[in-house]
This record gives structure tokens, C-alpha cells and sequence, in this order.
């Protein structure tokens, strides 16, 4: 994924520029994370990069195609096929168990049986070390069951780009230290690209490219692994 | 279905099954609206259909009688035709009434399919008894054919309409004027007609009252006993016709009209002011009964707009997920759609219920306990359950809508 001269701006008076002339690109099997002051524009970067925003100028391109001709659904089917998203407040929905939470992308992307779904669902659930929390409903679950089954539904499909905003956010530092992990595992024993905003320093420290940012704009980018 | 559209039924399922008060609201106010919609329209179309059974009833659905639309030109006009005359002051030839070639007018009526034609003769005489006189039209019948053609059998208080055949000199009359003239079954009245013939006759028959199809000074007597009576041999004025189904009335009487001249008048001429009222009773019923289901509908749309604005978090992350648009508006328009048609199931079991109920009420009408006429047909569950579907969805498209429209990345950076 490359993103080229990425900018957003809120109309208003005067407009807000959230993003300001932002380019990158996003290597597979890469973990980068994105670093910078409350109010920066990460989480703006992270939206546009992840098509559930349109920039004002600049542009996305997933697997060499510019995203800023497609429309809705064209957007929504690449982020269903080839994205995972994980937020802070992880999202789960509430009144599906864990286990029809993951399996929700799978069945909404009709590649799989229900049955082939349920499975596959079980085993990212046993992966992520929850064998027996298949059944429970997210407010029987901790916060970090909550984040691990988030992430579980993330990778459902198999997607290429996972997209975390503040995973360990509200997370214990065993809970956070076992995300990382995961996001390790993703990323360089799958070959995933992993792109996590974060404020969390121990996130920042594990990722193979640290990206900083400052009123909008990538103010220094540290590339530490290979 | 579709496992993406099961899926999206099962989202809205559980939006819904989480929200069980609302939900139950929301379907009650279907159920009502649905139950009285066909009580409503029950007793409406009821009365209407019975209405219409004792408009079509009342008379033979189709009257061929020996009058003419329009006169007949005169024999000058017809041998110059277009040509520039005038006739003035010319005798007027009085001709004979009654239907001219009328048993080929009823051997065409009795070949039609599933017809069945009734000659009579109707004239007036005058009844004595004791004193009394009393003005009657008489209706003079052949009683086999007559009884397949009318109702008259069903409106007999006692005595049978072939009772004129097993008795010489036999009369039917309604039981006010056997009243007003003292009289009862078996006695013998005095008869006398315009052209002055006179009989005795025994009365065998006395129909009910209250029956506006059959007014008071009406009697029938045998077709031959009337032509004697009334000094008309041989004629009649009227052939009645029975259809198997009488709506085929109307094309078959301008048939008829137009191949013999004598008019010919459907019972839906007769009784055009009654049918167009009917239709003003139906548009003010239909009215009445939509701004139920209407209202019940408001119900749905509460919940499903209480839905979106609830699930605005779980709609940010289904679009995130890779929902599309169409997809959010249609789980929604699905919740609206499941709550019509559990509140239509549950709808149709009350207005059987409320059905069931008003038909086991008895009610005083015209001297007798009957009961409500009712229209009990699918087609009142049909448009019932399809009006409440249409306003059902349409209450649950608006809020849905919104749900669409829902900016994702407002709610994830707004979210605690």
C-alpha cells in the first residue's frame, strides 16, 4: 500500500487540516506504527489509508490501483476482503458471542460454508487463547478477551493489511505484551502488513518502522528492522 | 435466502430480540391495527355483499319488458328514410301490450349458458272483502319456473309457490294486505280487473313482511288464471331471467336488448344509484381502516429509528468491517419487516378472534334475531396483511436510511 501527497482537511471556518501532504508505503510482512501527540492526525491517517475516509488531496493505492475513483461499496468490498480493523474500544458487537463476532466478515463475505466459518472462527479464537470464552457475549468477556477476539475477527478473512487505532489503549501491560505479540506473529511469520496507532511506547518500541507525526504531517520516520 | 441476506435477517433478529419491550409495542400496535382492520372490514364488505345478495335476489337479474328504449319511428319515416319529410297530426295505431314472439325471445334466453327464463304477466285488479277494497298487482307466474328465477319461496311466511297449481283460483299475497283486508290462509277473496272480469280467489300462500323487495300490494297467481283475469290471452309483458353468475348481467342484457328491442334491464341498472353509493361507503371504510394500519406503523418506526440511533457504534464497525451501505439499510428495513409480520400473524389470530365473536352476536333485525353478515373471505387477510407490509417497510426505509448515511469515522473517533 502507498499513500501519495495525503491530505484532509474539515471544512469550517477556518477549514482543519488533519492530515497535511503525507506520503508512505506499506510493505507486507511490515509492523509500523504510527507515533505522535493526541491530535496529530493518526488516527485521520489511519481512516484514510484504511478507505473509510476520503482525503481532500493525494491518494491511496492498494495493490498498484488508486482508490479514489471507486465508490462505497467498491471500498467497503476491499476493506472486507483485504483489510482488519482493530480499535481501542475493540467493537465487538454486542449481542453476538465472540464466536459469531469472528465469524461475521467471513459470512459477510460468502466465501466459506457456514460450517467452513464456524470452524475457522473456532480456531482463531483457540489461536488467540480463548477455547472455552467461544460462546460468551462481549460483556462477559475482560477487556483483553474483548481486544483478542477484535483481533481475531480482524484476520477472519486473511486480510493483507491489518489497521489497529490504539489496540492496548485500555489494556494491562500483560494484556498489551500479549497483543504485541500477536501483531508480531502477523506480521512476520504470515506475512501480513500490520500498521498500529498507538501511544503506547512498548507498541511503538516492538514495530519494525516507527513513524512519527506533527500537525499533520510525518515528521520523522525510523526504520529499525527489515 | 441468501447467506448474506441471512445474515443481515440474523443482525436485525438479534437488534430486535435485544429491544423486547419496544418490540412488543411495536408488534402489538400491527396486531391491533390488523385485528380491527378485519373486523372493520368484515362487517363492511359483509354488509355490503348481503346487501348486494338481496339487491340481486330481489328480482330476476336480468327484466326483458315489453317497453322500448326509444319509440319506433313511424311507418312514413321508415319508408322514406332521409328524406325531407314531416309528419304532423297523424293517428296513432294503438297496439296491443305485451312481449310480441316472446316464446322466442325465451327460447334465446334459455339457450344462453346457465340461463333460465320466466315469462309473466303483471296487471292491476282490485280485492273485496267484507266491504274492503284494496288495490293489487298481480304477478302471474308459471310456478316451476318461477320458483328457479326468484326468491319468492324463501319469503313465504306459509303455504309453497306450486300450491297455485294444486289449487284452482290461487293467490299469494303479503301478510299486511291479508291484514288489511281481514283475511287468512285458505279464505277466499273477491277479484276484479281493469277490463272488468271478476273472480274469487283462494289465497294459498301469505309471504312475510318487511320485505322491500316484495311490496304489500303484490300477488302472484297462476300465468294463466292472471291472462284470463286481466283479459289477455295468450301474452305476457315480462320474461325474467336467471343467471348462474350475475354479474354476467349487464353484457348479456344489452345482447338481448339489441337483437329483440324490447328493453332489457340488468339488475345492476336497476340499481345504479345504490351500487355508486356503495362505492363512496367503501372509499370512506378503506379510509378509515388505512389510518389504522398507519398508525400502527408509526410503532415500527419508532423502534427502528430508536435502533439506528442505539446501534450507531455497531454501524460504524459493520461499515468498517466491510458492510456496504445497501447492506445497514437493509438490516434495518429487515427489523421493520419482521416486526409487520409477527404483529400480521398475530393481527390475523385477533381479528378471527374479534370475527368469531361478532358472529356469534344475534341482533333484532326486521322482526327477526339474525346475525351481523360478515365477510370472512382470504382476501380481507390478504389486504390486511399487505397494506400493514407496505407501511411496515416504508416506516422502517425512512429511519434506515440514516443508518446508510451514517459516517463511520464520526463514530470511531467519537467512540468511548
Amino acid at each position: 500500500m502507498q499513500a501519495q501527497g495525503l491530505s484532509r482537511e474539515l471544512v469550517g471556518t477556518p477549514p482543519v487540516i488533519l492530515v497535511s501532504d503525507v506520503s508512505l508505503k506499506i510493505d507486507p510482512g511490515s509492523f509500523v506504527a504510527i507515533v505522535g501527540p493526541s491530535g496529530c492526525g493518526k488516527s485521520s491517517l489511519l481512516y484514510l489509508l484504511g478507505l473509510l475516509d476520503r482525503p481532500t488531496e493525494g491518494s491511496v493505492l492498494f495493490e498498484g490501483q488508486d482508490m479514489n475513483p471507486l465508490d462505497g461499496d467498491e471500498r467497503a468490498q476491499i476493506r472486507l476482503a483485504s483489510f482488519g480493523f482493530v480499535f481501542q474500544f475493540h467493537f465487538l458487537l454486542p449481542e453476538f458471542s465472540a464466536l459469531e463476532n469472528v465469524m461475521l466478515p467471513m459470512r459477510r463475505l460468502g466465501r466459506l460454508s457456514q460450517a467452513q466459518a464456524r470452524e475457522k472462527a473456532q480456531n482463531l479464537l483457540i489461536d488467540v487463547g480463548l477455547a472455552k470464552k467461544l460462546d460468551k457475549t462481549p460483556n462477559r468477556l475482560s477487556g483483553g478477551e474483548r481486544q483478542r477476539v477484535a483481533i481475531a475477527r480482524a484476520i477472519a478473512n486473511d486480510p493483507v493489511l491489518i489497521l489497529c487505532d490504539e489496540p492496548t489503549g485500555n489494556l494491562d501491560s500483560q494484556n498489551s505484551a500479549r497483543v504485541v505479540e500477536m501483531f508480531h506473529t502477523l506480521a512476520h511469520d504470515q506475512g501480513r502488513a500490520v500498521v498500529c496507532v498507538t501511544h503506547d511506547a512498548d507498541v511503538a518500541a516492538a514495530a519494525d518502522v516507527q513513524i512519527s507525526m506533527l500537525d499533520g504531517r510525518i515528521s520523522e520516520t525510523d526504520i529499525r528492522k527489515q | 435466502m441468501s447467506g448474506q441476506l441471512r445474515l443481515l435477517a440474523s443482525v436485525a433478529a438479534r437488534h430486535l430480540a435485544g429491544r423486547r419491550r419496544q418490540t412488543f409495542v411495536a408488534v402489538s400496535g400491527v396486531a391491533v391495527g390488523v385485528g380491527f382492520f378485519l373486523a372493520v372490514s368484515a362487517m363492511m364488505i359483509g354488509s355490503q355483499n348481503d346487501f348486494i345478495k338481496t339487491l340481486i335476489d330481489a328480482a330476476p337479474h336480468i327484466i326483458i319488458s315489453d317497453e322500448l328504449r326509444s319509440p319506433p319511428p313511424q311507418p312514413g319515416v321508415r319508408l322514406y328514410k332521409g328524406a325531407a319529410i314531416d309528419l304532423r297530426h297523424y293517428k296513432v295505431r294503438n297496439e296491443v301490450r305485451g312481449l310480441k314472439g316472446w316464446p322466442e325471445i325465451l327460447r334465446a334466453v334459455n339457450t344462453l349458458p346457465g340461463a333460465i327464463g320466466s315469462p309473466s304477466l303483471t296487471g292491476a285488479i282490485t280485492l273485496r272483502s267484507g266491504g274492503r277494497e284494496e288495490a293489487l298487482t298481480i304477478v302471474g307466474v308459471d310456478p316451476a319456473v318461477e320458483e328457479k328465477v326468484s326468491t319468492i319461496e324463501d319469503k313465504l311466511r306459509t303455504g309453497r309457490l306450486r300450491d297455485l297449481e294444486s289449487t284452482q283460483g290461487g293467490i299469494i299475497l303479503g301478510e299486511e294486505m291479508a291484514q288489511r283486508l281481514g283475511l287468512a290462509m285458505g279464505d277466499v277473496v273477491g277479484a276484479t280487473s281493469a277490463s272488468g272480469n271478476s273472480r274469487s280467489l283462494r289465497i294459498v300462500g301469505l309471504f312475510k313482511r318487511g320485505q322491500t323487495q316484495l311490496s304489500s300490494a303484490l300477488g302472484y297467481v297462476l300465468l294463466r288464471e292472471a291472462q284470463s283475469l286481466l283479459g289477455r290471452p295468450f301474452i305476457i309483458n315480462r320474461i325474467g331471467v336467471h343467471l348462474s353468475d350475475p354479474y354476467d348481467a349487464q353484457p348479456i342484457s344489452r345482447r338481448l336488448e339489441a337483437r329483440f328491442a324490447y328493453k332489457a334491464q340488468s339488475w345492476q341498472e336497476r340499481s345504479a344509484d345504490l351500487l355508486s353509493l356503495l362505492v363512496t361507503r367503501n372509499v370512506i371504510m378503506y379510509s378509515v381502516v388505512s389510518a389504522i394500519l398507519l398508525v400502527a406503523s408509526f410503532g415500527i418506526y419508532t423502534v427502528v429509528s430508536n435502533s439506528v440511533s442505539d446501534k450507531r457504534r455497531d454501524i460504524a464497525i459493520m461499515r468498517s468491517i466491510g458492510f456496504s451501505e445497501g447492506d445497514l439499510q437493509l438490516i434495518f428495513v429487515f427489523e421493520g419487516l419482521a416486526l409487520a409480520l409477527v404483529g400480521i400473524l398475530a393481527g390475523w389470530l385477533l381479528g378471527y378472534g374479534l370475527l368469531a365473536i361478532l358472529g356469534s352476536l344475534h341482533f333484532p333485525i326486521g322482526g327477526e334475531n339474525e346475525r351481523l353478515p360478515l365477510d370472512r373471505s382470504a382476501r380481507q387477510y390478504a389486504i390486511a396483511a399487505a397494506a400493514s407490509l407496505f407501511s411496515g417497510v416504508i416506516a422502517a426505509w425512512l429511519p434506515a436510511r440514516k443508518a446508510a448515511r451514517v459516517d463511520p469515522v464520526n463514530i470511531l473517533r467519537g467512540a468511548v
